[in-house]
C-alpha cells in the first residue's frame, strides 16, 4: 500500500504527470505574456488559445530523426538530458505542494533542492562540450561562467528566508509567515533577497536578459546546436520543469507557499487566500485552497518572469558577471545583514 | 491514433530555418516582416530556429549563387527527418532577377528538393503564410 502511494506520488502528484502537464502551461503562458507584451497574440490555433503547443513542439521533437554527430561521444551525448530531466524531475518532489510536508521531505531538503538544480547547468556544459561542435564549445563555456555569475547570489538569496525562519526544511520556510497571526511582515522583508532570486533564477533558466549561452546572433544554438528529436524534446521538457521548479520554490520560500496554521497538525489551511476570506479553512477545502494558492504564486513568479523577459535586451557575459558580484551579491548579504539583525533583536 | 497525434503535432508546430541563398535582402526582409508582430507566425506555432537541428522548414530565399551551393545542401542534410524546403521569392523559384548570370544556379531546385515555390519578388509575407500553410495542409 505505501510504496503505491509512494509510486502515485512519484508518476502522478507531484510527480511526472503533474509537474509535465503544468510546466508546459507555464511555458504557454510565458509565451502568451511574452507576445502580448509584443502586440501579438502568440499561439493560437493549437488548442483553446494554443494553450497545447507546449505540448505540440515536445510531441513533434519526440517524433523526429534524432541525430548524433559523428565527432560527439556517443554515450555521453544521450545520457546529458536524461541526466538533467532526472536532476529537476527530482528537486520538484521535494516542493511542498501536496502537502504541509512532501512525502520525502527532511530538515535539509533546502539544501539538496538547491544543490539538484545545479546539475542541469553542468549537463548543459556537459552536452555542450562532448558534441564537439565550436558552437556549442562556445557555448558551453558560456553556461559554466554564467553560473559562478549567478549560484553565489541566488544561494544566499534563498537561504535568507531559510535563516529567518531558522529551518532548512522548504515546507518549514513556507508556513513561517503564518505560525503565528499577524506574522506575514516577515514576507515583505525579504523583498531584496526576493529581488535578487528572481534575477538569478532568470539567468539559471538562461532566458533574455541573460540568454547569453544560446545567442542565436552569436553561438548558433549554443551548448544545445547539435541536438535534435527526442534528445532536443528531453531538453525541452527539462527546461519547462526546471522553470516551474524554480519559480515554485521561490513562491515556497519567499511568499508563504502553500500557507497554513501549524496548529491544525498536518491539516492545511490557506496563507494569504485565508487572509482575504478572513479565517483559516481546515480539511480538504484548505488543502485544496492552499495548493490553488501555491500553483497562483508559482505562475505569478513565472509572470514576473516573462515581463522581464519582454522587457530587456540581452546583456554581454562580461556584464552579468559584473553585474552580479558588483549588485547581486552586495544585495543579498545586505539582505542577511537586515535579517540577522532582526534576529538579534528578537524582533522573529 | 499514435500516427493521428503525431501528424497533428507536426502541423502544429513547423519550426522554420531562415537561409540566404543569395537573395537581394528583400525577400528576407518580407520573412523577418511575417514573423513581426503584424503577421505574427508564432499564431500557428511556427518559431524561428538558429540551427539546422532543430528545424522542419528551410526557408530558402535566393537564386544560390555558385559560391553557397555546397553550403545550402550541408544545412540541409543537418536538418533531422522529416524535413521540407520553401523556394521564397522568383529567384529561389527559378533565378528570377538573376536568372542567367554568370555566378548563380537557377533556383533552389537545382540542389534539394523543394516542397513549395512562392514566387514574388519580392514575396508578400500574406503569400508566404499562405504557403506554408498549403505546406502543412498537405503534410
Ligand atoms: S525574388 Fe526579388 S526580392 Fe526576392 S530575393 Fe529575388 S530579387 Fe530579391
Amino acid at each position: 500500500m505505501n510504496a503505491l502511494k509512494v509510486a502515485l506520488y512519484i508518476l502522478v502528484y507531484p510527480g511526472f504527470l503533474f509537474q509535465s502537464g503544468f510546466s508546459t502551461f507555464l511555458e504557454w503562458l510565458d509565451r502568451k505574456v511574452y507576445a502580448r507584451m509584443q502586440n501579438r497574440r502568440g499561439p493560437m490555433y493549437t488548442g483553446w488559445a494554443g494553450i497545447l503547443q507546449p505540448i505540440a513542439d515536445i510531441v513533434k521533437l519526440l517524433s523526429k530523426e534524432d541525430i548524433v554527430p559523428a565527432a560527439a561521444d556517443q554515450r555521453a551525448f544521450a545520457f546529458m538530458p536524461i541526466l538533467s530531466l532526472a536532476a529537476v524531475f527530482t528537486a520538484g518532489l521535494y516542493l511542498p505542494v501536496w502537502h504541509l510536508r512532501s512525502f520525502n521531505s527532511f530538515e535539509g531538503d533546502l539544501i539538496v533542492v538547491l544543490y539538484l538544480l545545479t546539475i542541469p547547468s553542468f549537463a548543459l556544459f556537459l552536452a555542450g562540450w562532448f558534441s564537439v561542435s565550436p558552437y556549442s564549445l562556445l557555448g558551453a563555456t558560456r553556461v559554466l561562467t554564467q553560473l559562478f555569475a549567478y549560484e553565489v547570489p541566488f544561494f544566499m538569496a534563498v537561504l535568507t528566508p531559510a535563516v529567518l525562519a531558522g529551518s532548512w526544511q522548504i515546507s518549514k520556510i513556507a508556513i513561517f509567515p503564518w505560525t503565528v497571526a499577524g506574522h506575514w511582515w516577515v514576507i515583505p522583508i525579504e523583498l531584496i533577497a526576493f529581488v535578487v532570486a528572481i534575477l538569478a533564477l532568470q539567468a539559471k533558466l538562461e532566458r533574455v536578459p541573460f540568454d547569453i549561452p544560446e545567442a542565436e546572433t552569436e553561438v548558433v544554438g549554443g551548448p544545445l546546436t547539435e541536438y535534435s528529436g527526442k534528445k532536443l524534446a528531453i531538453f525541452r521538457l527539462q527546461k519547462d520543469i526546471l522553470m516551474y521548479v524554480g519559480a515554485a520554490l521561490v513562491a515556497c520560500v519567499f511568499l508563504g507557499g502553500f500557507g497554513a496554521l501549524p496548529q491544525g497538525g498536518d491539516q492545511a489551511s490557506i496563507g494569504v487566500l485565508g487572509l482575504v476570506f478572513g479565517g483559516y479553512l481546515g480539511g480538504v477545502a484548505g488543502l485544496l485552497l492552499g495548493v490553488v494558492g501555491l500553483l497562483l504564486k508559482t505562475t505569478l513568479v513565472v509572470f514576473l518572469l516573462s515581463t522581464l523577459r519582454a522587457a530587456c535586451a540581452r546583456i554581454r557575459i562580461d556584464q552579468i558577471v559584473r553585474f552580479s558580484w558588483r549588485y547581486l551579491a552586495p544585495w543579498s548579504v545586505a539582505q542577511f545583514l537586515i535579517v540577522l539583525l532582526l534576529k538579534a533583536k528578537g524582533a522573529v | 491514433m499514435f500516427k493521428k497525434l503525431i501528424k497533428w503535432a507536426r502541423t502544429k508546430s513547423p519550426w522554420v530555418l531562415h537561409f540566404n541563398s543569395g537573395a537581394c535582402n528583400a525577400c528576407d526582409i518580407e520573412i523577418l516582416a511575417a514573423l513581426m508582430p503584424h503577421y505574427d507566425l508564432e499564431r500557428f506555432g511556427v518559431q524561428l530556429k538558429a540551427t539546422p537541428r532543430h528545424a522542419d522548414v528551410l526557408l530558402c530565399s535566393g537564386p544560390v549563387t555558385k559560391q553557397i551551393a555546397p553550403r545550402l545542401k550541408r544545412i540541409y542534410e543537418q536538418m533531422p527527418e522529416p524535413k521540407a524546403v520553401v523556394a521564397v521569392g522568383a529567384c529561389a523559384c527559378s533565378g528570377g532577377a538573376f536568372r542567367g548570370c554568370y555566378n548563380v544556379l537557377e533556383g533552389v531546385d537545382q540542389i534539394i528538393p523543394v516542397a513549395a515555390y512562392i514566387p514574388g519578388c519580392p514575396i508578400k509575407p500574406e503569400a508566404l503564410i499562405d504557403g506554408v500553410a498549403k505546406l502543412l495542409g498537405k503534410a
